[in-house]
């Protein structure tokens, strides 16, 4: 009969406070103590003996003492761990740097879109109130259930907010009114600039950082502005600019500079280059009274700085319920205010409309939300599947480990030693990698910086936050990679170990071949995006747009004499023998800027009026955009200015097939996002005669249909004109440029001269799809090297175990193509499967991301085929090297070993 | 022989090892305490006094042989020094010297 026992966990109690020298007898003692209470009294009153007993041990003189040279144990335990990590790294050169280089890789990749992806994420972090600090978005529906929604409200709305509502600390108003010619009136250079106008608690709510200045009057007074120190530098070419003037030339009274703010930093959606005090306006009466009653425009962008802890739907109710009290609304409107947080500015603001869409300036940028989402799991997978390749390798060469591990344990080492030495060893080699990533990143980042229009520096832009993380996430993949590897590799009887016994490898193979088609299974997906974001870059690049792009020269209209004497400019610039066409018009093809919209319907019918887009042209409009008039004539002369050109979306919009003069109705324009009355009697209507068709053509980016268009005359009811288009010869642009300079020089003296190339206009539209494209491209290279490197390493070990078999197979006369067979059957098998898995993925990803476009690319099977096969032949190539490599040794060299 | 001093416990203990002679280790020591002098005794009040009996010199150990129900833990046999023999028949002697002083008187008095 074995002896019973006592419960185990009073025994483990007892060791875990008795002093190693007494433990063995008292235990002995307490033991067999135990034994004759059990025989007399049975187990429960025996166990509760026992219990009193272990505690009454309890008691100093026989608690172990907190001895020191347990540490100094674990110190030179510790020490050995990196002692022998080090040093096994060091013995298997290749695999080493196998791991090291995919780790390198992978944190580069990493690391360069962590930095990418955490600008993004962090925009406008640089307000201390950042999470108090709310836009108010005005979301309005007007009669004819026409919705928008538009980042901008009323000027009572902000004024009475502050005054009223608890809940609001402090609002501000911002507006954003076109552009200006900013000039030093001692020095006059023209600098046109955007001008943005903000009342005094601007500067209370937003903590840009004053070189100079008080930020609390800044804004205060009348005729004050607040300049960058970038712009004081274009300008004064010093920063010590405070109490000097500047004027804006359309603008009496020069202002006062009360402050210089540092520039801005590169994550702030505020782009402003000057702020002048709303104050400034108030001399003028038109605007008091326009203020006043202004409850439920459109024309200023409000930020709300709310107390702690208000709830931010409650105070837009209340803004809501406010603005239904005091604002006169049209019949049938309506109107609902929403707060959105600050931070959300940056990334969630697709359908919501710039408050400065009408005033000729550029809308605030803003990111695709997706992009970000894409970049980060691309980043992290990146990661994965350099971690994966250290567990491959790692588990893949454990039974060339076997015997160290069989005696490490034959000598003492307990499981949890070998676990941590494992552990160190993935740590050290992360740690290697990510000091070579480290420095690679700072040699790559210059160039990062320039495609990505960033400005980030390796330590100060992204901070300690974003360190902290990646260091974090590095330490838990090199755990990770490691972590795996040595739960099994110490999983093993040292007895078995020893006496050379083979794993049972099945079941860790199988493991690492799901690894494998994992990694894989990444690279393919990653490789089909690339194809696909390639193939539909270039489609929006290269497809004919219906108009000409090449070599166009848009140069906008900035002065007044540009406008009303522009038939002269035009005739002096077709007089420069490099210029083939000239044209003016209110906007250009692929306007960058907002399109005008208008009511309209063929007069006579019975059908509602529909919405087209419009814009003002002259009679070479067409010549020189090359747009193909399909049925009609073409503007002639002045007598044409009640005529209209329309587009075949129109045509098809009003039901009409023929231009023969037929009449058209257009009551309304739309203005702030309503549509008002073209003329100032209501019932008035634009009427032009339509003269001709023309075939459509791209008016606006490839993610949009082509919308309904309506061509005016030069000079129409609309809209003015504002843009010249000029179609020059290829040779001597610059030269080009320089007498079209001067010809707007001459034509007025205050001109600019402010010009794009229409071409590069356009692919601005796209730059985002390219810039993600080679961030995709790149980041997809990576990622298939970095699983070659781990097929490489299990190739090669695979090789080096077969080594015997492939000697006998090449006595009794295997061919080498029969070697390589065998050798890269299983590899390619693996990929083969990943690819199977990879493709509806990526099918499914392709097809959501081409949906944002109107106009896109088909997914064709090639692209599969060719991802597929990109991947098939790199996993072949990496595997077949090691194939060839082993068979070409000689088998008497390998057999007569044994 | 100032110094030797020695605890009511002490002394009962380092009888029962002299008692027990040969065969004194936790158990034994022990039970014959509980039999003779019907007082209940903890293991960690026996094993603490004795550690400091064989710390002062009192006593001295061995490792014994172990036995299936000690699960291989060896027993931890106790036995007098001379000191420890001095100490008993110093405390002894002192005892009697009292008893001696004592008035006749006053053991009457029960």
């Amino acid at each position: 009969m074995t002896p019973s026992t006592p419960p185990r966990f009073l025994l483990r109690l007892l060791k875990s406070f008795c002093k190693p020298a007494y433990h063995a007898d008292i235990e002995g003692d307490l033991l067999e103590f135990y034994q004759q209470k059990l025989a007399v009294l049975g187990r429960t009153k025996a166990n509760l003996l026992f219990l009193k007993e272990v505690l009454f041990l309890f008691r100093p003189g026989i608690i172990r003492s907190i001895t020191f040279t347990q540490h100094l144990n674990n110190n030179g335990m510790i020490k050995s761990y990196f002692v022998m990590g080090w040093r096994n790294i060091l013995k298997s050169k290749l695999y080493s740097s196998l791991n090291v280089i995919g780790l390198t890789f992978g944190i580069v990749c990493f690391l360069l879109i962590g930095l990418y992806v955490y600008d993004e994420l962090t925009f406008d972090n640089q307000h201390q109130q950042r999470d108090r600090i709310f836009r108010v978005i005005t979301h309005e529906q007007n009669p004819n259930n026409d919705a928008t929604t538009v980042a901008a409200a009323g000027f009572m709305l902000a004024e009475e907010s502050r005054r009223v509502f608890p809940e609001v600390e402090k609002t501000t108003r911002m507006q954003r009114v076109g552009r200006a010619n900013l000039v030093d009136p001692e020095h006059p250079v023209n600098i046109q600039e955007t001008v943005t106008i903000a009342d005094e608690y601007f500067f209370q709510i937003f903590d840009f950082p004053f070189v100079e200045g008080n930020r609390v009057t800044a804004l205060k007074e009348p005729n004050t502005i607040v300049i960058t120190e970038d712009l004081a530098m274009r300008i004064f070419s010093t920063v010590d600019v405070l109490n000097k003037h500047l004027q804006f030339n359309h603008m009496d009274t020069p202002l006062k500079i009360t402050g210089v703010l540092k520039n801005h930093a590169n994550n702030s959606t505020f782009n402003f280059s000057s702020i002048m005090s709303e104050s400034t306006q108030y001399s003028s009466e038109e605007f008091k009274t326009e203020a006043q009653t202004d409850w439920a425009s459109t024309s200023f962008t409000v930020y709300a700085l709310l107390k702690p802890a208000a709830d931010p739907t409650a105070v837009s109710n209340k803004m809501t319920q406010l603005v239904h009290a005091n604002a006169t609304l049209e019949p049938g409107t309506k109107l609902a205010y929403t707060l959105q947080l600050l931070k959300d500015v940056h990334l969630h603001s697709a359908d919501i409309i710039d408050g400065a869409r009408n005033s000729n300036v550029d809308s605030i940028p803003q990111s695709n939300p997706i992009y970000v989402t894409v970049f980060l799991f691309t980043a992290i997978f990146v990661l994965l599947i350099a971690g994966i390749n250290y567990t491959n390798l790692t588990t893949a060469r454990a039974s060339s480990r076997i015997k160290e591990i069989g005696v490490r344990k034959a000598i003492g080492a307990v499981r949890g030693n070998l676990i941590r030495q494992f552990l160190v060893e993935s740590l050290l080699t992360t740690a290697i990698a990510f000091v070579f990533a480290v420095i690679l990143v700072a040699l790559l980042l210059p160039s990062f910086n320039n495609f990505t229009n960033k400005n980030f520096s390796l330590i100060t832009s992204a901070g300690i936050g974003f360190w902290m993380i990646a260091a974090g996430l590095i330490i838990v993949i090199g755990l990770l990679s490691g972590g795996y590897a040595a739960v099994l590799l110490s999983r093993f009887n040292p007895v078995s170990l020893l006496k050379g016994l083979k794993f049972r490898e099945a079941g860790n193979f199988s493991m690492r071949k799901a690894l494998v088609v994992v990694q894989f299974t990444i690279s393919t997906i990653m490789i089909t995006g690339t194809i696909v974001l390639f193939m539909q870059v270039k489609y929006l690049n290269n497809t004919h747009l219906g108009f000409d792009k090449d070599l166009m020269v848009v140069i906008d209209v900035n002065v007044g004499r540009a406008r009303t004497n522009f038939e002269w400019v035009k005739n002096e610039m077709l007089k420069i023998s490099a210029v083939h066409h000239v044209s003016v018009t209110s906007r250009v093809p692929g306007e960058w800027k907002t399109l005008r919209r208008v009511k309209a319907k063929s007069e006579g019918t019975a059908s509602p009026h529909q919405i087209s887009y419009a814009i003002g042209a002259d009679r070479d409009f067409l010549s020189t955009y090359n747009v193909t008039l399909l049925a009609g004539r073409n503007f002639a002369n002045d007598s044409d200015s009640t005529a209209i050109i329309i587009n075949e979306a129109a045509a098809k919009m009003l039901g009409i097939t023929d231009a023969n003069g037929q009449v058209i109705d257009i009551p309304q324009i739309a203005r702030n996002s309503f549509f008002v009355p073209i003329f100032d009697d209501v019932n008035d209507s634009f009427k032009p005669r339509l003269i001709g068709i023309v075939k459509d053509f791209h008016f606006q980016s490839l993610r949009n249909r082509i919308e309904p268009l309506i061509i005016a005359y030069q000079h129409n009811p609309i809209q003015l004109i504002d843009y010249y288009s000029v179609k020059i010869a290829a040779q001597d642009i610059q030269g080009t440029l320089e007498k079209l300079k001067a010809i707007m020089v001459t034509n007025d003296e205050r001109e600019p001269f402010e010009y794009h190339f229409l071409d590069q206009q356009l692919a601005l539209f796209y730059a985002e799809d390219q810039r993600s494209q080679t961030i995709l491209g790149w980041v997809a290279l990576a990622s298939i090297i970095i699983a070659c490197l781990g097929l490489f390493g299990l190739a090669t070990y695979a090789a080096e175990q077969r080594l015997k078999e492939i000697g006998m197979r090449k006595v009794l006369g295997a061919t080498m193509l029969g070697l390589i067979t065998l050798l890269s059957k299983d590899f390619v098998k693996l990929v083969f499967f990943a690819c199977c898995i990879a493709f509806p993925i990526a099918w499914w990803g392709a097809n959501r991301w081409l949906e944002e476009y109107a106009y896109h690319i088909d997914i064709a099977w090639w692209m599969f085929a060719l991802a597929g096969g990109m991947a098939l032949a790199i996993a072949l190539l990496t595997v077949s090297y090691q194939a060839i490599k082993a068979t070409f040794i000689n088998p008497v060299k390998i057999l007569k070993a044994e | 022989m100032k110094k030797i001093q020695l605890g009511e416990f002490e002394e009962v203990v380092l009888l029962t090892v002299g008692v027990l002679h040969g065969n004194a280790y936790g158990v034994t020591i022990k039970d014959e305490i509980e039999q003779r002098l019907d007082r209940e005794v903890t293991i960690g009040a026996l094993q603490i006094t004795l550690r400091r009996l064989e710390a002062k010199g009192f006593l001295t150990s061995k490792l014994g042989e172990s036995n299936e129900i000690r699960r291989g833990r060896p027993k931890l046999f106790f036995e007098i020094t001379a000191y420890g023999k001095k100490a008993l028949d110093y405390t002894k002697e002192s005892r009697d010297e009292l008893w001696k002083a004592l008035p006749k008187l006053v053991l009457k008095l029960k």
